[in-house]
């Protein structure tokens, strides 16, 4: 007869989120689909997705401590207990292919010891990278000359607010869910953004004018289960995790690459505009920021500089040439 | 026994230590942390899930409005700008039947254009309109219920908290919330009118404790206050600049609804020194009282989220939502289904918990069946905001019968007395629900 | 009608803290949690003056303050556990009384005696809430955690954590005193 096995697992966001959607839609059926094959095993699922049990600023201490058993673990927002994760935020402008993304951390969070550590001592086992495509600046101008930017207030929450620097504009705060009215009353005038989170807020209706300026695709966390949990799961059962978790960051690529797709279409024919950055204006803005990854270097120190030149390293070996070469001289 | 069993057993068991008496914040947190152990069979689940709701749950921007609306209510009060604003209002409307009723009714209305806190109007109009009411003949229970019932209107009149809520947890703009919750609320504040004048009329034993004298007063040119029109203009200038300062602030973008309560608040302190209404000893006890007040709504909401994560632990939204989408019920049935439990869950939760658990399971089944957001979203608020009234939890009139403070006026008379509030607010409900254009007339 | 009656705020239910030779430990946890209370009304102004401030930076001087979101959702959990002792001590938590005070009329023994058991349910949830969060705490002081974005503003944790505890054991200290010292019993004081 076939064993069942309860798994909780959950999201703070609702499962139509990108970095959710995966999860339910291509993680749980993958499971299901090679344990069916074997016919030893089986998983009962016990979904929490959409914040039900936590929100955004917990998805690390969820898996963590075993709230679910599996989750979407957003590292963007563990800035203070798991820095290393965060390398792209603080090298922008490095690729702008995401699903390259997925693919060099994947294998990072796998091979590389400081990462390998960092998940390990957080008690959690990554299955699974999960991404942005390319930020972009969405405004009620167009970003012809880097001078376009002087004096303006664009929404650039967290680590973002570090892209701004030099530029002249003023970073102001926020969330995909605050963007919409900010810019509408007037309390800024655009914001950074991503084309397949973009397009649910309807912020193209009060900022029609976009600017491809690629600061890239960032590294966003990992889908990730609790380690007590996974290292009691039998052999069968971790291995179809893991096999689920290559498919699922197939999938997720597919998907962010589907629907930034769709955002754009939709958006051009609502109106929005779109505008791309000239590559002198780029390099005038790369070169105009400060050293913005030595704050994160401080924070982090030898095992910093080690994920910092690995990441680099595995950029060139696919192919990407960095606007700015973050690991020069470290 | 299945969790879902389990999850039913807890809320009934919650509603028992509530009706008991227990205090409802210990109540929700001892019901959630026995639910987690036991569903989940680890007591160190439950203490980490305690924890984190206890941090994070509530370390929240939105949250942080609340004792900033709450200060904003309390300085207006201190500075009389309430009671200005209801001695207009009883000036103008001296000649109309149930004329102090209504006046509460029209200042509230006014007066919600500033706050963003139920609470914060029924503290307020509680010392301002039920003295005069009662002087005049009327219950001491009606009016309170006048003050409670009216009090909804600071909800739904923008700027809102509820408002908020919806807005960030359906993912639509708070501005348009704003711009939904206006039409709804002039509605409301009307049926609220015609009802008070019709229970004048017909059942003057609600009423009044002396009818004769309520009528001779109506009658009488002398009675009550007298102010020239230059007196009103001077008694109304405090609130329409705040109302200048909170509305045109947010709509011409100096700030965001989240942080309409901290200007708010400033404008109501500045207006309140202006009158020299405020001494050094003076202003501490309002602070002291504004974090005595908020401090409770707080505590409250650590607690209700930890009780709906416990019933999402449970699998209870899953269930509702499997129940909703198998039983086919479609448009209509889902929508009255949706306002039956919520009016079910406003009886023992406070609106934000319900907004918490209910918005992130029905947002979505809404908007698939084709519902506008926004419209669901006055639905929502307007269903919610009927807890407010009801028993045994309805925290309008707990306000109003604390801030009464007065022994002769039960809990249970200023719930009766709320009654028909509760009839013209389901009213309204029903014709928000058929006439969606009420909500979305001026959005598009 | 008399105008200061108006104007007066509702004094805060049994604010008074007894004389310590009548009642030492009432005097001393009054005290205590005046004290705590009173350091989370001052942080409330500090929210108001941080917003405005932040407003004003933002359209007058191109100058918005980094980070007054965080800030401002941290200080709510502050603010709550700086004053949840006092509330209790003051018995101005929410609850529904209408049956509570029938029973209580009827048999004041049976009422007292509930009474004791929803204020030591109290304790026990607070000390639940202490015990939870002390490893936290620890963790965030030792690691040396913090809120915001490194290179551009950061606030450590464990102060905040820290509130929670001290808040919390205050607080059950706070039920614990009211499950033996009912008086008074509330007449209706809801909330
Ligand atoms: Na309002
Ligand atoms: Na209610």
């Amino acid at each position: 007869a076939q064993e069942s096995i309860t798994v909780n697992i959950g999201s703070s966001h609702p499962e139509q989120n990108i970095w959710v959607y995966a999860m339910k839609n291509t993680f749980q059926p993958t499971v299901d689909k090679i344990l069916a094959e074997k016919g030893e095993y089986q998983v009962e699922w016990a979904e929490s997705y959409g914040g039900t049990l936590y929100k955004y600023t917990d998805t690390r201490e969820a898996v963590q401590d075993g709230i679910v058993d599996v989750g979407m673990v957003g590292t963007v927002w563990e800035g203070s207990t798991m820095p290393l994760q965060n390398v792209t935020y603080f090298t922008p402008f490095a690729t702008a292919d995401h699903k390259m993304l997925i693919e060099i951390f994947d294998d990072l969070n796998a091979s590389q010891p400081d990462l390998v550590k960092s998940w390990e001592s957080s008690n959690m086992v990554p299955l699974s990278s999960l991404i942005t495509d390319s930020y972009d600046v969405y405004a009620t101008f167009p970003v012809n000359e880097m001078s376009d930017l002087q004096n303006r207030r664009l929404n650039a929450p967290g680590t973002s607010a570090n892209w701004l620097q030099g530029t002249g504009a003023t970073p102001v705060d926020g969330a995909l869910t605050t963007y919409y009215t900010n810019i509408q009353t007037g309390v800024t005038e655009g914001t950074l953004s991503f084309a397949s989170g973009i397009l649910p807020t309807r912020v193209y209706e009060v900022a029609p004018e976009l600017t491809r300026v690629g600061v890239g695709s960032m590294y966003f966390g990992s889908i990730a289960a609790n380690k007590d949990f996974f290292d009691g799961l039998p052999e069968p059962v971790k291995a179809a995790f893991r096999e689920a978790g290559k498919a699922t960051s197939k999938a997720h690529g597919d998907y962010v690459s589907e629907l930034a797709e769709k955002a754009m279409t939709d958006m051009q024919a609502a109106g929005l505009k779109v505008h791309d950055l000239s590559d002198e204006q780029k390099a005038a803005w790369v070169k105009g920021l400060p050293d913005i990854v030595q704050p994160w270097i401080d924070q982090t120190g030898d095992a910093g500089k080690a994920v910092l030149s690995a990441y680099f390293d595995a950029l060139r070996e696919r192919g990407a040439t960095p606007l700015r070469n973050w690991d020069e001289g470290r | 026994m299945t969790s879902l069993e389990i999850g039913f057993l807890l809320i009934g068991l919650l509603v028992g230590l509530v009706l008991f008496g227990m205090h409802i914040a210990y109540a929700l947190l001892g019901v959630a942390f026995l639910g987690i152990w036991l569903i989940r069979g680890s007591l160190d689940l439950s203490l980490r899930m305690l924890e984190l709701t206890a941090y994070s749950g509530i370390s929240d921007y939105l949250f942080a409005t609340i004792p900033l609306f709450v200060l904003m209510g309390l300085l207006v009060s201190v500075s009389n700008v309430g009671r200005d604003t209801f001695e207009v209002a009883e000036v103008l409307l001296k000649r109309v039947l149930c004329g102090l009723g209504v006046a509460t009714v029209a200042a509230n209305t006014v007066f919600a254009a500033v706050t963003g806190v139920s609470i914060a109007s029924a503290a307020v109009f509680t010392r301002v309109a039920v003295p005069e009411m009662t002087r005049h003949g009327y219950k001491a229970s009606f009016s309170a219920g006048t003050v409670a019932g009216s009090s909804v209107l600071g909800m739904l009149i923008p700027p809102s908290l509820l408002l908020i809520i919806y807005g960030v947890l359906a993912e639509v703009s708070i501005g348009g919330m704003f711009i939904a919750g206006i039409l709804p609320g002039v509605m409301l504040a009307l049926g609220f009118v015609i009802m008070l004048m019709a229970l004048a009329a017909l059942a003057p034993g609600f009423v009044f404790t002396d009818p004769e004298a309520a009528k001779s007063r109506r009658m009488d040119v002398d009675a009550g206050p007298h102010l020239t029109p230059g007196e009103i203009l001077l008694k109304l200038v405090p609130i329409v600049l705040l109302i200048i300062l909170v509305l045109g602030g947010l709509y011409t973008g100096f700030f965001t609804p989240t942080e309409a309560g901290g200007v708010g608040a400033f404008g109501a302190l500045l207006i309140a020194i202006g009158r020299r209404s405020l001494d050094r000893r003076k202003l501490w006890q309002v602070m002291k009282q504004t974090g005595t007040v908020s401090v409770s709504i707080l505590l409250l909401l650590i607690a209700a989220s930890f009780y709906s994560r416990m019933l999402s632990i449970a699998g209870l939204p899953n269930a509702i939502q499997t129940l909703v989408v198998d039983s086919g019920f479609g448009h209509w049935g889902f929508v009255l289904l949706y306002v039956a439990i919520v009016f079910l869950m406003g009886m023992i939760l406070d609106s934000t918990s319900i907004l918490l658990i209910v918005v992130p399971i029905a947002a979505p089944i809404a908007q698939g069946l084709g519902f506008d957001l926004f419209h669901f979203g006055i639905i929502t608020v307007l269903a919610v905001e009927i807890g407010l009234l009801t028993p045994p939890f309805g925290i309008s009139v707990f306000t109003v019968h604390n801030t009464l403070n007065d022994p002769g006026t039960s809990v249970e008379a200023i719930f009766l007395a709320t009654m028909p509030f509760i009839l013209v607010m389901l009213l309204v409900l029903g014709i928000v629900i058929v006439a969606p254009a009420t909500a979305t007339l001026f959005l598009r | 009608m008399s105008e200061s009656k108006i104007q007066e705020p509702q004094q805060a239910e049994g604010e008074v803290i007894p004389s310590f030779a009548e009642a030492p430990v009432g005097f001393l946890l009054g005290t205590v949690t005046a004290v705590l209370s009173s350091v989370g009304t001052l942080w409330i102004g500090f929210l108001m003056v941080l917003i405005v401030a932040d407003v004003l930076g933002r359209n007058f001087f191109n100058a918005p303050i980094t980070g007054v979101a965080e800030i401002a959702g941290h200080s709510v959990v502050a603010i709550v556990f700086l004053q949840t002792a006092a509330a209790i001590m003051q018995g101005r938590l929410t609850r529904a009384d209408f049956l509570f005070r029938r029973i209580a009329d009827l048999s004041p023994r049976s009422g007292a005696a509930l009474e004791s058991l929803f204020c030591l349910t109290g304790t026990l949830v607070f000390g639940l809430i202490a015990w939870a969060s002390w490893d936290k705490m620890v963790a965030a002081y030792v690691r040396a955690e913090f809120f915001g974005v490194q290179g551009v503003f950061t606030v450590p944790t464990w102060p905040f954590r820290a509130i929670i505890v001290g808040g919390s054991i205050v607080a059950a200290l706070a039920a614990l005193y009211r499950a033996f010292y009912r008086n008074p019993l509330p007449t209706g004081q809801v909330q």
